[in-house]
């Protein structure tokens, strides 16, 4: 590759999954947003036995006042399990006490890419036939 | 840096400037995806058809994503696309005219027109006073360039010998005018405000003339001409975004709500976003 080829994916070469801001995967996370975190790795890709916490889509969780917020993206822009994705999202955390109500907000920046799946989620998706090389 | 972070800080001034903005961006979007999706099943070849189809899709993905922006200032989505009236649509008529039948080389040829367009269009928002108009830029233009690619080199290939060329210099010469007006406001007394708060970093005669320069480039590399289109003479009858082919697009339109419209819903299943978007 070149300088001037395109790169279409982020480099993060030496760093570690904690030191980067994005995506996040609750690692420090205690008490109920650990809980979050444990809920959102029962949730699936739907094409792909990963959960979306290994797949890189979950960027920030907090929780304030029963009320869960969930940074989520999209692999890209036209997705069609949106709306399935975000359903489940908040089924499965609502139904941690004391939390009332799940809020989901949809970040595109930075955009997705495949440097955003964990060492699991990567060995997970070589076994499942997909080239994350 | 953006200074307008979101929907919640906005005065009615800024919220008109960004409706102005989007708008044309989401329509421009969603009304050629709409075209796209006519080619399905109909392309010369399996990939091209698989490659059509996908760019359809993105498009529709882009549309959603700024659709969104303007949901969040309080549309909801029958009020955005189903029940909104035909004459309140933006896009350019580009996006909205009907394809030559068969005419492959008026798919590529437009799509290789809208998406050069499209791409500077994103540059000169990557840097939005407003963030969620901002934040989305990174995430379309990296699915962008593959249209771009693709229809170039669809192209390059009709271009092999005399007889595709012709077609190309044809689609060349109906679709130039009508791309020109992507680069018309939506709005246009909105303009001044869009610029001055930042919410667009270069303006749109700056855009259309590095787009002119572009695909006049790509097009001698290829001996295809470009039509000389001395503003605003040249351009189809009605210069501005609003569509000269109205009844093409009032049957475009008449298409995509049928169902909305046959199901007679309170409700429609959302493409636009019942969740905050950041």
């Amino acid at each position: 590759m070149t300088a001037e080829d395109p790169c279409p994916y982020p480099s993060y070469e030496g760093t570690t999954d904690s030191e980067m801001p994005v995506p996040a995967r609750g690692e420090t996370a205690t008490g109920i947003e650990r809980r979050v975190f444990e809920a959102l790795e029962t949730v699936e890709d739907p094409e792909m036995p990963i959960s979306i916490v290994d797949l890189g889509l979950i960027y920030g969780v907090s929780v304030t006042d029963g009320v869960a917020t969930v940074e989520l993206t999209l692999t890209y822009s036209g997705c069609p399990a949106r709306d399935l994705l975000c359903e489940t999202i908040e089924a499965r955390v609502e139904q941690l006490d004391p939390i009332e109500t799940c809020s989901i907000e949809l970040v595109w920046n930075p955009p997705w890419s495949i440097e955003m799946v964990s060492a699991n989620g990567k060995a997970a998706l070589e076994s499942f036939g997909v080239s994350v090389q | 840096m953006s200074s307008l972070s979101g929907p919640d800080v906005l005065s009615a001034d800024e919220r008109a400037a960004i409706e102005a903005l989007v708008f044309p961006l989401a329509d421009d979007e969603f009304v050629l995806a709409e075209r796209y999706t006519e080619w399905q099943v109909r392309a010369p070849t399996l990939e091209s058809d698989l490659a059509l189809a996908n760019v359809a899709q993105d498009e529709l993905g882009h549309a959603r994503l700024w659709y969104d922006v303007v949901a969040d200032l309080g549309y909801d989505e029958p009020e955005l696309l189903f029940e909104r009236d035909p004459d309140a649509f933006y896009h350019a008529s580009l996006c909205a005219l009907p394809f030559e039948t068969g005419d492959w080389a008026d798919a590529v040829v437009r799509s290789y027109l809208y998406d050069t367009a499209e791409g500077l269009r994103l540059d000169s928002l990557a840097g939005s006073a407003y963030a969620p108009i901002a934040n989305r830029i990174e995430r379309i233009t990296t699915e962008e360039e593959y249209h771009r690619e693709h229809a170039a080199t669809w192209i390059k290939r009709l271009c092999v010998d005399s007889e595709g060329r012709q077609t190309v210099q044809n689609a060349v010469d109906r679709l130039y005018p009508y791309a020109l007006a992507l680069f018309e406001p939506g709005e246009p007394t909105q303009t001044d405000v869009i610029e001055s708060l930042g919410l667009r970093t270069e303006s749109l005669p700056s855009l259309r003339g590095q787009w002119i320069q572009t695909t006049s480039t790509f097009f001698d590399s290829i001996d295809v001409s470009v039509p000389v289109v001395e503003l605003p003479q040249g351009l189809p009858e009605d210069p501005g975004r609003h569509d000269p082919h109205v009844a093409a697009w009032l049957s475009l339109y008449d298409d995509f709500t049928r169902t909305y419209r046959e199901l007679d819903r309170a409700h429609t299943p959302t493409i636009t976003s019942e969740h905050n978007d950041g």
